[in-house]
C-alpha cells in the first residue's frame, strides 16, 4: 500500500542491499570486461583500484625533494576553491537578498537584472571570466561565486517575501524595533532554515562550475586529474576521485542539516 | 490626558471617501469594543490608529503625541500572524522589551549587562506568562501551541510593554466557543484590574480597543460599544461613528447575564447594521453625556450621604 510505513530493521537492511547490490553488479560488469580484455581500465577490477590508489598516494617530484601526492595536491586545490567560491558567494547573496527583500527601492532597482542574469548558465559565461580574471585561484573563486550568487540571492529575496509577513514587521516596530534589529531580529532569524536550505541546494551546482572549470584549465584540482586520467582511458583513479566527490557531497548535505536543527530548533519541516 | 485621541479624521482611497469626520476620545483604561458591518472601514481607521497606513485628513494622538508611523505607544494582537515562530513563548513576550530597552550595538558591545538586563527581561515574562494562565508552556515555540495558547502569548507580548493603547483586531475570530469564552474572561480581568488601579488612584495599565463582529462579545467584554458605519443620512460621504454609547460591565466570575446584553444588542444591530434605518449620524452617540450624568448621580448620591 502506498505510503504504509515499514519498519526501521527492514529499512537499514535496504539500505545495506542497495549498496551491497552497487558493489556486486560493479564487479560483474568488472569481470566480464576483463574476460574480454585483460589488461582493461575502463572498468577497472578491484586489483587495478588498488594500483591507481597507489599511484595517488605515492609523493611526486623527485626522491630526494618529494612534493606532495596527486591526491593531497588535488583535493586541497578543489575544497579551497569550492569553500572559498562558496563562501564569497553565500556572502554575498545574503547580503544582496535580504536588501532587496527589506527595501523596495533595491528591490525595483535590481529584481530584473538579477533574474536575467541568473538565467545566463554560469559554464557558458567561463570565456569571460578567462579573459577578464585570468586563469588563477580568482578566476575559481569569482565563477564559484557568481554562479552561486544570482541564484541564491534571488532565492533568499523570495523567501523573505514570502516568509516574512508584513504584519510581523509591523508589529516589530510596534514593540520599539529599529530598522536594523528589524533585518537582523525578524527577517533574519525568519529565513535562516531557508538559507541553509539554499547553501545545502547551492553545493550542487557549485561543484558542476568548479569541476567544469578545472576540466578546461587549471595544473591541479580534481575535474583536471579525471580529465587527464580519462584521456588515457584509466578510469582506476577516475572513479575513486567520483567517489570522494560523493561522500564529500554526502558530508556536506548532512552537516548543513544537522547545523539546521542546531541553529532553528524551532522549524520542524 | 487621553490614551487616544482622534480629531477629525478623514480617509480617501482615490476619490472614494471611506472615513468621514471621525472624532474620539479615548480614556485610560477603558476596554472600547469597535463594531460595524464588512467594508464599512473598521481596518483601515485600525491602521491609521496603529500608524502603518496615516489618514489622508485628521490627526490621532496617543497620549498626547502624534502617532506618523508604528511606535511601542500602541500595541496591536492580530487574528492569525501573532507570534515570531523562532522564539519560545517566554521570549516572545521577552521580545519587545529587548527591542524596547536595549538596542543592537549594546548587546553586542556590552554583552555582560545585556546579559543581566536579559535575565531581568525573561523574569518579567514570566510573571506575565503566570497572569494570562501559560506558565507551564514558557519554553515552548509557537508551532507547539494551540491557537488559544497563542493569543494569551500575543496579549501578554503587547501588553508587557505597558503601551498607551492596544489594538485587538478580530483576536478570538479564529478559535473555538470554549477557548474564546476563557480568553474574554482574562480581558474582564484586566478590566477589574483597571478599576483597582483607579481605586488606588493609579492610571489604569490597559487600556483596549477590541474590533469583532460578534455583538455579543462586544458587549461583554467592554465598557463601552463604538459602531462604524454608511448607514446614516450623510453615509454617502463615507462612514461615521454611528453609536458610542456604555455597555453594562462584567466580572469575570459572575454568570454570564444574557438579558443585559440582548437589549442593547438588537439597539446596535439597528443603529449600526440595519441599511434601511436612516437617521441623523449622532443620535447614538452619547456616551460622554452619559459618563457625565452618571458621575453628576454619583456626586449627588454622595453629597445626600454626606447630609
Amino acid at each position: 500500500m502506498i505510503r504504509r510505513p515499514i519498519p526501521h530493521w527492514l529499512a537499514i537492511t535496504l539500505g545495506v542491499c542497495g549498496v551491497v547490490v552497487m558493489l556486486l553488479a560493479y564487479s560483474f560488469l568488472s569481470a566480464r570486461q576483463t574476460g574480454k580484455n585483460e589488461n582493461q581500465k575502463v572498468i577497472p577490477g578491484w586489483q587495478t583500484f588498488k594500483q591507481g590508489a597507489s599511484r595517488l598516494v605515492r609523493p611526486q617530484g623527485r626522491t630526494d625533494s618529494p612534493k606532495p601526492s596527486m591526491l593531497v595536491t588535488d583535493i586541497k586545490a578543489t575544497y579551497w576553491r569550492l569553500f572559498l567560491g562558496v563562501s564569497v558567494g553565500v556572502g554575498l547573496s545574503i547580503t544582496m537578498g535580504v536588501a532587496m527583500g527589506a527595501y523596495r527601492f533595491i528591490e525595483s532597482l535590481l529584481a530584473p537584472v538579477m533574474s536575467f542574469l541568473a538565467k545566463i548558465p554560469p559554464t557558458a559565461m567561463l570565456p569571460i571570466y578567462f579573459v577578464l580574471v585570468g586563469t588563477d585561484q580568482k578566476m575559481f573563486t569569482a565563477m564559484v561565486a557568481l554562479g552561486v550568487f544570482f541564484t541564491m540571492s534571488q532565492s533568499i529575496y523570495q523567501a523573505i517575501a514570502g516568509e516574512v509577513k508584513t504584519v510581523a514587521i509591523d508589529k516589530a516596530y510596534t514593540l520599539g524595533a529599529s530598522d536594523a534589529e528589524i533585518i537582523y531580529e525578524v527577517i533574519w532569524k525568519q529565513i535562516l532554515p531557508s538559507v541553509l536550505d539554499n547553501i545545502r541546494l547551492q553545493i550542487g551546482p557549485a561543484m558542476i562550475f568548479l569541476l567544469a572549470a578545472e576540466m578546461l584549465v587549471g595544473g591541479e584540482g580534481m575535474g583536471f586529474r579525471i580529465r587527464m586520467e580519462s584521456r588515457v582511458l584509466d578510469m582506476s583513479v577516475v572513479y575513486i576521485y567520483l567517489a570522494i566527490l560523493g561522500f564529500t557531497g554526502l558530508m556536506a548535505d548532512y552537516f548543513l542539516l544537522w547545523l539546521r536543527r542546531k541553529l532553528c530548533p524551532w522549524c520542524i519541516r | 490626558m487621553y490614551s487616544l485621541e482622534i480629531r477629525d479624521l478623514h480617509h480617501y482611497y482615490g476619490d472614494f471617501r471611506v472615513l468621514n469626520a471621525i472624532n474620539l476620545k479615548i480614556l485610560p483604561g477603558q476596554i472600547v469594543a469597535l463594531v460595524g458591518p464588512s467594508g464599512c472601514g473598521k481596518s483601515t481607521l485600525l491602521q491609521a490608529i496603529l500608524g502603518t497606513h496615516p489618514p489622508s485628513e485628521g490627526v490621532i494622538l496617543a497620549d498626547g503625541k502624534p502617532v506618523t508611523k508604528p511606535s511601542r505607544d500602541v500595541g496591536i494582537v492580530y487574528q492569525h500572524y501573532s507570534l515570531y515562530d523562532f522564539l519560545t513563548a517566554e521570549e516572545n513576550v521577552a521580545f519587545g522589551l529587548k527591542l524596547d530597552e536595549t538596542n543592537l550595538p549594546s548587546r553586542i558591545f556590552s554583552f555582560k549587562k545585556y546579559n543581566q538586563l536579559r535575565k531581568q527581561h525573561l523574569n518579567k515574562s514570566r510573571d506575565f506568562l503566570v497572569k494570562v494562565g501559560l506558565e507551564a508552556a514558557a519554553g515552548r515555540y509557537p508551532a507547539e501551541l494551540s491557537g488559544g495558547m497563542r493569543q494569551r502569548v500575543a496579549i501578554a507580548q503587547a501588553f508587557v510593554l505597558k503601551p498607551k493603547i492596544v489594538l485587538l483586531d478580530e483576536p478570538f475570530g479564529a478559535l473555538d466557543e470554549t477557548t474564546r469564552q476563557e480568553l474574554q474572561m482574562m480581558l474582564l480581568r484586566f478590566y477589574q484590574e483597571n478599576l483597582k488601579a483607579r481605586q488606588r488612584g493609579e492610571q489604569p495599565e490597559y487600556t483596549i480597543i477590541i474590533v469583532t463582529h460578534e455583538l455579543n462579545e462586544a458587549i461583554y467584554v467592554a465598557d463601552r460599544v463604538i459602531g462604524l458605519s454608511r448607514y446614516h443620512t450623510q453615509g454617502d460621504k463615507g462612514a461615521m461613528i454611528v453609536y458610542d454609547r456604555p455597555c453594562p460591565v462584567f466580572a469575570p466570575d459572575d454568570p454570564k447575564d444574557l438579558s443585559k446584553i440582548v437589549e442593547q444588542r438588537e439597539e446596535l444591530r439597528k443603529a449600526v447594521f440595519d441599511e434601511t434605518y436612516m437617521k441623523e449620524h449622532s443620535k447614538y452617540v452619547s456616551f460622554w453625556r452619559e459618563l457625565a450624568l452618571d458621575s453628576q448621580k454619583a456626586q449627588d448620591a454622595e453629597s445626600k450621604n454626606a447630609g
